[in-house]
């Protein structure tokens, strides 16, 4: 098999490259997280919770995420998202 | 001799950026995430000085153990100011990638622009993430290799680290830990008390960093012994495990495939 070489796209106004968000999931669900260019995060569609990425870091730090207003969640499996969130916090805080 | 690698910070100080008392076991990662955050930009110039640079014998030790090889996608935990990441960089090349992850940030900073100044072009391939080494991040079976260099000792959930680490590990694959040597042998353990007391904590003391120094030996008393870490590695589900004593027995590097 040949290997080819990866190209990195970076998203200038998020500052994370295309390869590395698609290798990232969520610390505590596990689930695939989702580029946000609005607010400059990583979304855990899964628990409702953003992640920050500053100065192209990405701060995937549990007790760093932001938990998000219902609305700004899109939900692929409404069952998936409550099972994680009961298990991980239960408080409803991380 | 010794490395800056090991920070402990006080478990009930109310201020995260006060200097931690000698009388108070640093327990809390807020804490020492802290700790390792105020000694980034001194981090690389002492872990030299003390340990005349012996520190890049071993972590090339640590990266070749970890058969990395050209093309792997492979992680560093608690990279720091990122050496392994960059020894890493060399191996995979171009067409591999190299994930650096740490819980401080400052020392993230530091390591990004090491990258941008060192100019070779395959630390291209270098990311940065922070985070916890304990909620990893990343699917099951990401990475082709491992390393983790003065990191295990610092980390509050050792079992936890072991088991992120063998799940996002593909199979066969192995991880390298780099550390200090919990010795049974009492001589090393003499010199490592003596090296830390006589040399280590006056050379921190010249750069405000005494009472973050001070509890290096008992980061040491407190780490695991080379048989207790195999053990480990076996009872997460590494179907191989081997601890090597280098550095003349100061140090160790825990080997395990999954």
């Amino acid at each position: 098999m040949v290997r080819v070489s990866r190209v990195l796209l970076r998203d200038a106004r998020v500052g994370i490259n295309k390869t590395l968000s698609e290798i990232l999931v969520c610390p505590l669900s596990k689930q695939p997280l989702r580029v946000c260019e609005e607010s400059g995060s990583l979304i855990s569609d899964a628990i409702g919770v953003s992640y920050p990425v500053v100065d192209g870091i990405p701060s995937l730090v549990p007790k760093d995420g932001k938990i998000l207003a219902t609305d700004d969640i899109e939900k692929p499996d409404s069952d998936v998202a409550l099972d994680s969130a009961n298990k991980e916090y239960p408080s409803g805080t991380l | 001799m010794a490395s800056l690698h090991f920070l402990l910070r006080p478990s009930s100080n109310p201020n995260p950026l006060a200097l931690p008392s000698r009388s108070r076991p640093v327990r809390c990662a807020n804490e020492r995430q802290a700790l390792f955050s105020r000694i980034a930009p001194v981090y690389d110039n002492l872990n030299d000085f003390l340990s005349l640079g012996q520190h890049r014998i071993w972590k090339r030790m640590a990266v070749s153990w970890s058969r990395a090889k050209r093309g792997d996608d492979v992680l560093d935990l608690c990279c720091g100011s990122g050496d392994l990441a960059f020894l890493l960089s060399e191996r995979v090349g171009s067409d591999g990638k190299v994930i650096g992850f740490d819980f401080s940030r400052e020392q993230l900073l530091v390591a990004s622009s090491r990258q941008h100044l060192l100019l070779k072009a395959c630390y291209k391939n270098i990311e940065w993430i922070e985070g916890d080494a304990t909620k990893l991040p990343f699917s099951d079976c990401s990475f082709d290799a491992i390393t983790m260099g003065y990191g295990l000792r610092n980390v509050l959930d050792r079992c936890k680290a072991m088991q992120e680490m063998f799940r996002v590990l593909k199979p066969g694959s192995r991880v390298s830990i780099l550390d200090f040597n919990k010795s049974s042998k009492p001589f090393i353990t003499s010199i490592q008390g003596w090296m830390i007391d006589n040399v280590v904590v006056p050379v921190a003391t010249g750069y405000g960093l005494a009472d973050e120094y001070a509890y290096l030996k008992s980061s040491v008393q407190e780490f695991l012994t080379g048989k207790e870490l195999e053990k480990l590695a076996l009872e997460t589900g590494f179907s191989d495990a081997k601890h090597y004593e280098i550095g003349g027995g100061i140090m160790g590097n825990l080997v395990a495939k999954r």
